[in-house]
């Protein structure tokens, strides 16, 4: 007999905790977003898609050395280099990146590239809606992943303190 | 060679022969000591101080390139002293060295980027501003950047002592020197870019492959030039299905890190604009392009009914194509179309030397011979023009045997440099002239002749009598022009010899002959531009041209099919001096076939049974069946290169009339080096000694 009476008191005594809980956090403001109706808000260091920067004069950071290719584990940038000419300027240094492709079919965002960038030209951005119903859209060309404006006003405030 | 000396490097006990350089000694035994200006086979400089090493009982460290071994030494070349020592050394070569890796074409295969790595010099203490000087461009081909550049002077001895150039030198002293080109601005030289492969750095950086690729973003595939009968191995570049560069870092094959500027650069030619890239056919007078399939089945029914009716069939075969196709081709001529009028452009006389050695053995020279003979005689040929790797080789034998040179020429050639003495003939007259040269080779112990085009038929035959009345050992390379020249002799494209220098027995039609012949009711060639000199064809053949280009015969052709350069197939080659390589496949071209491939297609369409043609199968056939080329595999499969044993005699009137080289020079290649960007932007830009007047 007592031991039911006690069995009972322990039930009541764990739902009045489990129910402190759920009162509790009624209370509390909701950490869920309203995505899609709301944009999302990130961490600085989120790794989204990559965003390619450009210098204070409005050329390209990228000089085409390939090290991200190279560190990249999936095997995802694909890149063509050509040399600058006095005509036609395109980045800082002697060559450049005529062709910058990043497959993110492949991409595993591992900030590897983003480490091994010499001249800090890849970032990642905030960017993160890459799904698609056709897998041959996923390979973002030189265009797309390139940052409009001058001076990296694209990167993320962590990468603006570093350069 | 001399008695061995016992050492002991880094505990381990080692041998070598008295006077090796010990940073040479210790590599046999997996211990590499690092050096800039160090490179086999150039004088010594000493200069980087990258080598030194702590030897027991020296006070001071000691660079180990100009180190000879001695007995009992005791040396250790990791130590912390000696790494700290290379660090200090690093640290100032990085004084001014530019921190520009990312952009730098060496990044990656660079030996001061893998010794900054190693020993660690990655901070320096000099914070001065580093000197800039602008990047110049000293020819279409070799870039120099100033500041890159660690003085290390390889450049400049591997062009003047391994090619024998001199183009470039030393400009200024201490911290201002600089290597300049002999032309203040721009370099006169072979352009064969020896010195772009030597530099341990960046600041010589090749034209074409300039910020195309990074090294390891390629794939590296070895294979043979496509171009001179030297026969050089050559590592293609490869990426994308493009070829970016070719060099040999490894200094494997014949030619060690060797390559002219006709290997090194004039890869490009299957990459041409004007590259075939389907089959052509006659429509209305003029060349409209058509389907694989209906080039074949036409040719397929052309050959079947002239076959059929008894018609007369000519095939003319090529320098270039692979030993495999050479002898699908003469197959498929001899068994398919029941023809014996098949040959090919003759550029040098091996027959004659094969019969008049007949049952000697072992008097056919390979490459190394010509670099380990005590004497050497060159027989009317520029051979720096027509045969560079030969040529280097010769240079590296009298730097490092001192071996006697004897260019016997027309007119002056570079050799006369280094020769003994030179003699000066006119054309034909050579063997002649050689007897006055009896005491000194005999004396020298040892002599390898080379001979070109003007020595054929009885001169061969005096030449080799000449050689035994020595008594000493000679040895003797029938100089030829193209890739695969000696192949195609030794695999029958010629109506007197069936494989392996067998004497067919049946008369056939030679080259001139189809050319000229009326009765012809098809023409078929293969890989070849007979008609590059000649305004037409005698007769009105059926002409089918398998080509890369649109060249003079192609022009006149009926059908054209567009066939695969030597970097775009596998199979064997033999070189000038008889010795048989592999290639392999680098590269795909778009609408384009292999010859075998073509023979293969055609064979099927025809219905004829002419056994399986994959170059494996063919060459395992070649092997057993065709005298002297029962190499071992293992050999071609492992990248080296096998002597072939064909042997004489070889009872045959030799045509010495159809025997022209077609001279060649370094920047010319038959028809296809009209199709290489890279050579023509070189030959539009001539210097002295492009001008065919060596010097």
């Amino acid at each position: 007999m007592a031991s039911k009476i006690s069995d009972f008191l322990g039930s009541a005594a764990a739902v009045a905790t489990g129910m402190g809980v759920t009162f509790k956090e009624m209370m509390s403001p909701t950490v869920t977003e309203d995505y899609p109706d709301v944009p999302p808000s990130f961490q600085e260091r989120y790794r989204g898609t990559h965003v390619l920067q450009r210098d204070e004069n409005g050329l390209e950071k990228c000089v085409a050395c390939f090290l991200c290719a190279a560190n990249c584990p999936s095997n995802c940038i694909y890149i063509e280099a050509a040399e600058n000419t006095d005509q036609t300027r395109i980045s800082g240094g002697e060559r450049y990146a005529s062709v910058y492709n990043i497959d993110y079919s492949r991409c595993i965002f591992c900030g590897y590239c983003v480490e091994a960038c010499p001249t800090d030209a890849i970032t990642h951005g905030h960017e993160f809606e890459q799904a698609s119903y056709d897998t041959s859209t996923l390979i973002y060309r030189k265009e797309r992943l390139l940052t409009a404006s001058a001076a990296g006003s694209a990167a993320p405030a962590e990468m603006k303190r570093a350069s | 060679m001399s008695d061995l000396v016992h050492l002991t490097i880094d505990g381990k006990p080692i041998e070598a022969p008295a006077g090796t350089l010990l940073i040479d000694a210790v590599r046999k035994y997996g211990i590499e000591i690092p050096a800039f200006c160090y490179y086999e086979g150039l004088a010594l400089q000493a200069a980087c101080r990258m080598c030194l090493v702590e030897v027991e009982k020296m006070p001071k460290l000691q660079t180990a390139c100009t180190l000879p071994v001695a007995e009992g030494m005791v040396v250790r070349t990791e130590t912390p002293v000696v790494a700290d020592a290379r660090k200090a050394m690093l640290e100032l070569v990085l004084t001014n060295h530019p921190l520009d890796c990312p952009v730098c074409d060496k990044g990656g295969e660079c030996e001061l980027q893998d010794m900054t790595f190693r020993y660690g010099a990655g901070e320096g203490r000099f914070n001065e501003t580093k000197q800039h000087i602008d990047e110049k461009q000293w020819s279409p081909v070799v870039f120099f950047d100033r500041p890159r550049c660690i003085l290390c002077y390889r450049c400049v001895r591997i062009c003047n002592e391994g090619m024998g150039v001199a183009a470039l030198g030393i400009a200024n002293r201490a911290v201002t020197s600089e290597i300049i080109p002999n032309e203040a601005d721009h370099l006169n030289c072979d352009e064969c870019g020896m010195c772009i492969d030597v530099c341990p750095v960046g600041a010589l950086t090749s034209g074409p492959y300039r910020y195309k690729t990074r090294p390891w973003e390629m794939d590296h595939i070895a294979t043979i030039c496509a171009h001179c009968a030297d026969g050089c191995k050559t590592t293609l570049g490869v990426r994308n299905n493009s070829i970016i560069r070719a060099n040999n870092r490894d200094h494997s094959g014949l030619n060690g890190d060797f390559l002219c500027v006709k290997g090194r650069f004039a890869f490009d030619y299957g990459a041409s604009q004007e590259r075939l890239q389907t089959p052509l056919a006659r429509v209305d007078g003029k060349l409209e392009p058509i389907s694989w399939t209906r080039a074949l089945k036409t040719i397929a029914a052309k050959f079947g009914e002239v076959r059929q009716r008894g018609g007369a069939f000519g095939v003319i075969g090529s320098n270039h194509t692979t030993n495999e196709e050479n002898y699908y081709l003469q197959k498929f001529a001899r068994q398919g179309l029941g023809t014996n009028n098949i040959d090919h452009h003759r550029t040098g006389d091996v027959i004659t030397l094969i019969d008049a050695l007949a049952g000697k053995g072992g008097q056919l020279a390979t490459v190394e011979d010509i670099y380990n003979a005590p004497a050497v005689v060159v027989l009317g040929c520029d051979l720096s023009h027509q045969h560079p790797m030969l040529a280097y080789q010769l240079r590296a034998n009298v730097r490092h045997h001192q071996a006697q040179i004897y260019p016997i020429t027309p007119g002056p050639v570079r050799e006369d440099n280094q020769a003994t003495r030179s003699l000066r003939v006119d054309k034909g007259g050579e063997v002649e002239a050689l007897g006055s040269l009896a005491a000194e080779l005999k004396q020298a112990g040892g002599v390898v002749i080379l001979y070109g085009d003007p020595v054929k038929g009885d001169a061969v035959r005096k030449l080799v009598d000449f050689g035994e009345s020595l008594g000493v050992p000679v040895k003797y390379v029938a100089l030829v022009d193209y890739s695969n020249s000696r192949g195609a002799i030794e695999m029958g494209l010629t109506p007197e010899l069936l494989p392996g220098m067998t004497p067919s027995n049946t008369g056939g039609m030679r080259i001139g002959q189809m050319l000229a012949s009326t009765d012809l009711d098809v023409l078929w060639v293969v890989g070849a531009n007979p008609l590059k000199n000649r305004a037409a064809l005698a007769g009105k053949p059926f002409l089918v041209v398998q080509d890369l280009f649109r060249t003079e015969t192609a022009e006149q052709a009926d059908i054209v099919l567009p066939a695969g350069s030597a970097y775009e197939k596998n199979g064997t080659v033999t070189n000038v001096c008889g010795q048989v390589q592999m290639l392999k496949k680098g590269i795909g071209a778009m609408g384009t076939k292999t010859d075998l491939d073509i023979f293969a297609l055609l064979a099927k369409e025809m219905k004829l049974d002419l056994g399986p043609a994959t170059p494996d199968a063919l060459l395992a056939e070649i092997r057993t069946t065709v005298k002297g080329y029962d190499v071992v595999l293992a050999v071609l499969a492992t990248g080296g290169a096998a002597m072939t044993g064909v042997n004489g005699p070889v009872a045959i009137d030799v045509p010495v009339d159809a025997i022209h080289s077609a001279n060649d020079t370094m920047y010319t290649s038959g028809s296809i080096s009209r199709y290489s960007k890279a050579l023509t932007s070189l030959m539009e830009y001539p210097g002295e000694l492009y001008s065919g007047k060596s010097k």
